[in-house]
């Protein structure tokens, strides 16, 4: 019996030898294929073949993209598309498409991506590929600068502003059904929410990231405390089999961001929204 | 020490065969059970005590979306939800293709579900029927297409829901938005078409349950001119319903009444799409001497998309909804009920979809249901 285990033994090592020799094989080839495939991008090519890169984009949404006088689209979106192609050696070609049909394009292939203020939907990454967010436009928490409230645990018995109706009033409402000290101003628009907050008819606010960039970059002394409270980041998409474009991008941004370039779009954009600077 | 090794092996290797049995039986069991003890337990959400819907306004009603959701307590709970609002009517879609996948075949199991509940909640269904089966239409042709040679097919399955469900069901919408192309298959619209599906479907489903009310119309507020490839304007195509006899093919007008981004007191006119476009349908039904037949909005209301180009601020979104809710109560003597786009989505749309809804998909009731509920029970003010 002893010999029998031995054999067996014998014969379960060698089998796990082989296996594991297998697995080998078999993880090289997928390492070595996921290489050879991986320098396979049909949407790189093409845009190096193009010269240029075609990003879709919806140009109604200030300061992200929208239409100059002259029928141009313009803004944050746009510029960042403009440095990023600009790195690539490549010309920028943006095409204007309704917001609801970016994606499609994208799937398509009628467009090599999507640079449109694109909030990020984990549904999706089956599809396409996304870059890191570029932009927070979720509900934030604002207070005055110096405020001593650091998060919504210094909420209690504070007047919160929010405008009625949207993210932010509903991120409120939560909170007041933990909290039930904490008082909601309602305001009819953002921009009078904000305003509550200025005259201290609030003790913080509740908005979304775009409308506080707009009131910071028009010099309202607020900052936003603690992490967002409802989470919508902007991204950019790209075609799932474009590894090499994904890659690039991820670098552009990262570049970008790293140089305060980005940070200097946003700058300028959120400081002129409507308008070409 | 071979011919002992020799027979071990063979027994062991006769020993694998049982073994192997034992291992399938085994499997086999643990599959039988699951399917046993996991399909009623999934499907097994306690109907509850019957319900009543407390409102100060009884025409109040929202459009569910519960044809994707596959989870019984999640119907449930957005059912409950929808009677906690304060509106007791709901509109819900029931595609043919569904329920019946082979001719004859049916499988009313999620109709069941949902319509259970609903009555436990309280609410009154208004089912909406459509989206042909790929048997029922020709190869390479959308859901949305309907040939007349399928009408007696689609009028068997309308007529073995109304059957099922008599007594429970009272209102049944034969097919959705017909004045547009691609709710017409992608082919040019065409008002006689619907009437002689009316023709065919109609005495169909009043064979099978007299009582049930049928609705027809459900047009899209257009205004697409005669010829446009995407549709007509649905204040031509009701009359050329009309025009082509369907007076006598229903009981009740659907309408879908959006306001895109007008207020609900914006006078109608018949170049412009708002809420009160529904007045103008109102009245080709006068006209055409059907005055007294009731009419019902079956899909409506607003968006507040941050980018949408029809949407409004959030805060207008409550204000008119809760004017439309009025309107219909108040200065609208011939409309029964009206039942708002959409109350919630199984899962995020992630476009401007999503902004139509009362409640988000993880059931976190938005500030519009928190606000359209203090109006059902009588407490609400604008700020």
């Amino acid at each position: 019996m002893r010999k029998l285990r031995a054999g067996v033994g014998r014969r379960s090592g060698a089998a796990g030898l082989l296996a594991l020799l297998g697995v080998g094989i078999l993880a090289g080839i997928l390492f070595l294929g996921r290489g050879l495939l991986g320098s396979e991008d049909v949407t790189w090519q093409a845009m190096q073949r193009r010269g240029s890169w075609r990003v879709g984009m919806d140009p109604s949404f200030p300061p992200f993209e929208m239409l100059d006088e002259n029928g141009q689209p313009v803004g944050l979106d746009v510029d960042l598309a403009q440095a990023m192609a600009q790195e690539w050696g490549l010309e920028l070609e943006i095409v204007a498409l309704g917001f609801d049909g970016l994606v499609d394009a994208l799937l398509a292939g009628k467009i090599d991506s999507v640079v449109s203020a694109l909030p990020y939907d984990p549904r999706l990454t089956e599809d396409i590929a996304y870059s890191p967010p570029y932009f927070e436009a979720g509900v934030r928490l604002v207070t005055p600068q110096g405020s001593p409230i650091q998060g919504v645990q210094a909420l209690a018995g504070k007047r919160v502003a929010v405008e009625w109706g949207s993210a932010g009033d509903g991120v409120g409402r939560r909170l007041r059904r933990e909290e039930p000290s904490i008082q909601l101003v309602q305001r009819p628009t953002p921009q009078e929410a904000v305003a509550a907050l200025l005259s201290g008819e609030a003790d913080a606010l509740l908005i979304d990231g775009v409308t506080l960039g707009l009131a910071q970059a028009q010099g309202a002394p607020l900052q936003a405390v603690g992490p967002p409270l409802e989470s919508e980041p902007y991204v950019i998409a790209v075609p799932l089999d474009a590894p090499i474009l994904q890659e690039r991008v991820r670098e552009a941004l990262e570049g970008l961001a790293q140089s305060g370039a980005l940070a200097r779009l946003e700058a300028r954009w959120f400081a002129s929204p409507s308008a070409p600077p | 020490m071979a011919s002992l090794n020799g027979s071990q092996s063979a027994a062991r290797g006769t020993g694998s065969l049982p073994r192997l049995f034992a291992a399938l039986l085994l499997l086999g069991l643990i599959l039988a059970l699951f399917f046993l003890v996991w399909r009623p337990f999934s499907q097994s959400v306690p109907l509850g005590p019957q319900q009543q819907v407390q409102t100060i306004n009884p025409k109040m009603g929202v459009h569910t979306r519960l044809t994707d959701e596959a989870e019984a307590w999640k119907i449930k709970r957005t059912l409950e939800m929808v009677r906690e609002m304060g509106a007791p009517w709901i509109v819900e879609y029931f595609p043919w293709a569904y329920y019946e996948p082979e001719p004859g075949v049916f499988d009313w199991g999620h109709p069941d579900l949902v319509i259970r509940h609903a009555r436990r909640q309280g609410l009154t269904v208004i089912a909406r029927l459509g989206f042909a089966p790929e048997w029922a239409r020709p190869p390479g042709a959308t859901p949305l297409y309907l040939d007349e040679e399928s009408y007696e097919a689609f009028g068997r399955y309308a007529a073995a829901f109304a059957r099922r469900y008599a007594g429970q069901v009272d209102y049944i919408i034969l097919w959705n938005e017909p004045n547009l192309s691609m709710e017409w298959g992608f082919r040019p619209v065409d008002p006689a078409a619907y009437v002689a599906m009316l023709r065919v479907v109609t005495p169909m489903v009043k064979a099978a349950n007299p009582d049930v009310q049928v609705l027809a119309g459900a047009l899209a507020p257009s205004l697409a001119p005669p010829g446009s490839e995407w549709g007509l304007d649905d204040l031509r195509y009701l009359q050329g319903m009309y025009d082509a006899g369907a007076k006598e093919y229903f009981d009740v007008l659907a309408i879908h009444a959006y306001g895109w981004h007008f207020d609900p007191d914006e006078p109608a006119a018949p170049d412009v799409v708002n809420f009160r476009r529904a007045e103008l349908l109102r009245q080709i039904m006068v006209a055409n001497g059907d005055g007294e037949k009731k009419a019902m909005i079956t899909e409506g209301g607003w968006n507040d998309h941050p980018r949408w180009t029809k949407a409004v601020r959030p805060g207008q979104r409550i204000r008119y909804t809760i004017r439309a809710y009025q309107i219909a109560q108040e200065e609208w003597p011939w409309l029964e009920s009206i039942s708002l786009w959409a109350f919630r989505f199984p899962w995020d749309t992630k476009s401007y979809q999503d902004y139509f809804t009362f409640v988000s998909t993880d059931f976190e009731p938005k500030p519009i249901y928190l606000e359209v509920q203090r109006y059902a029970q009588g407490r609400w003010r604008a700020p």
